[in-house]
């Protein structure tokens, strides 16, 4: 199961991931933490140096810290090189350059992310929750848009590749009266990508494999973004598993608020009055809260 | 006559033989010219259909609008043959009609 944390940016995403972590390591479920934003908390919130490699850090619990401009580094070295031994003209189209300026382009931060998300979904598959703590709205938006929005190119490529390979095998069908039989590697590697879309387009559409959790605070920035966050999701088809309604005063709640998020479970964090830092406090919080997470995340 | 010569043919059958060929030789060639004249068209319509592929694809490196990166870079190293012909159209953008008239073997 894929757990991912969202929201504006200084809502307790982290927190809200952390405490989630522990607390179903705690009930016996095998647990990873992976951190996808840049900004890196977990490692404060465990104090530990987190890394690309999963460290333990309680019994059921691991953590790792996603980098995701290594990730880019690695993706375009990888591009780089299929490049220089396929092309014999490289320098002709004096492509070099371009590398140094591409790894800022847009749209590259968030294929780092669903790279790195699909190389700990492969390698951590037999773990019973994954848990993502997402970076703020933006890049997390656009990271759940990419499956989606790459399948519309993808189809539109593919209808215009199966174009001209039609033409092409009618050419060469007349000329030499027999159909080309070489399979064309562009049309190849453009089903290969329709292939990893859809994957991950079903993987983020499925409540079964996939919960996000929309955490928001009781103001109105914080919730006006979290809207925003529904919103957006459900134009792609993500459905949103639970908000987290954190640092909730003791009179209020969130379905007071707004009346839109009334028929999603959610769970409530009071607001607490010492910083969440290092799992003996972390521990204590969930104490205190034990009956609020046991009838959100149940016990096994 | 002997075994041999019987084999080889006699003069007059190594001349039918020579002109045989020659006539198969013409045909042959008159048929790849037909063929080849037949798609001359579809032909250039396939490098126009392979240009605008190269172009939409490729696009963002001559700041055209673009599909996201990611599909752009994986396909870049398998396209070489659409950058090259992107290249060449680039020599004859400004005269759209002159290649259209040399498509069609007008003038």
């Amino acid at each position: 199961m894929n757990v991912f944390f969202m929201g504006k940016g200084g809502v307790g995403k982290s927190t809200s991931a952390a405490l989630t972590s522990v607390f179903l390591a705690q009930q016996e479920y095998r647990v990873l933490i992976a951190s996808l934003d840049p900004a890196h908390n977990q490692s404060d919130i465990f104090e530990r140096g987190l890394t690309a490699t999963p460290q333990a850090i309680a019994p059921n619990l691991a953590a790792v810290e996603v980098d995701q401009e290594a990730w880019i580094r690695v993706y375009l070295k990888d591009v780089r090189r299929q490049i220089q031994r396929t092309y014999s003209y490289l320098t002709a189209f004096n492509l070099e350059k371009y590398f140094s300026v591409i790894r800022h382009s847009p749209g590259l931060e968030e294929y780092a992310l669903i790279l790195a998300f699909e190389k700990i979904q492969k390698d951590h598959s037999h773990w019973d929750y994954l848990i993502f703590d997402m970076p703020p709205t933006a890049l997390a938006l656009k990271f759940f848009a990419l499956p989606s929005l790459s399948l519309v190119w993808v189809e539109h490529l593919l209808a215009l590749r199966r174009e001209i390979i039609e033409k092409r095998e009618l050419i060469t069908r007349i000329k030499l009266g027999t159909k080309e039989l070489e399979r064309d590697k562009v049309l190849n590697k453009i089903v290969e990508q329709q292939k990893q879309y859809q994957r991950l387009k079903e993987i983020f559409e499925n409540s079964e494999v996939t919960q996000i959790h929309l955490v928001l605070n009781p103001d109105r920035l914080s919730h006006a973004e979290s809207m925003r966050i529904y919103q957006s999701l459900k134009e792609i088809h993500v459905p949103l598993h639970r908000t987290v309604y954190n640092k909730r005063p003791a009179t209020e709640s969130c379905v007071d608020i707004d009346p839109v998020f009334a028929h999603i479970p959610s769970l409530h964090f009071p607001y607490s009055e010492t910083p969440l830092i290092g799992m003996k406090r972390l521990e204590r919080f969930l104490k205190e809260n034990e009956d609020e997470m046991n009838r959100e995340l149940g016990v096994r | 006559m002997t075994h041999k010569s019987l084999a080889q043919g006699g003069p007059m059958i190594r001349f039918f033989n020579r002109v045989k060929e020659a006539v198969v030789e013409f045909l042959k060639a008159g048929d790849q010219v037909a063929r080849s004249n037949a798609v001359g068209t579809i032909e250039q319509e396939l490098e126009e259909l392979e240009n605008i592929f190269g172009v939409l694809v490729l696009g963002s490196y001559v700041g055209m609008p673009a599909p996201p990166m990611q599909l752009s870079l994986d396909l870049m190293p398998l396209m070489e043959n659409e950058l090259i012909l992107m290249m060449e159209k680039v020599d004859t953008a400004h005269e759209p009609i002159s290649q259209l008239f040399s498509v069609f073997d007008i003038g």
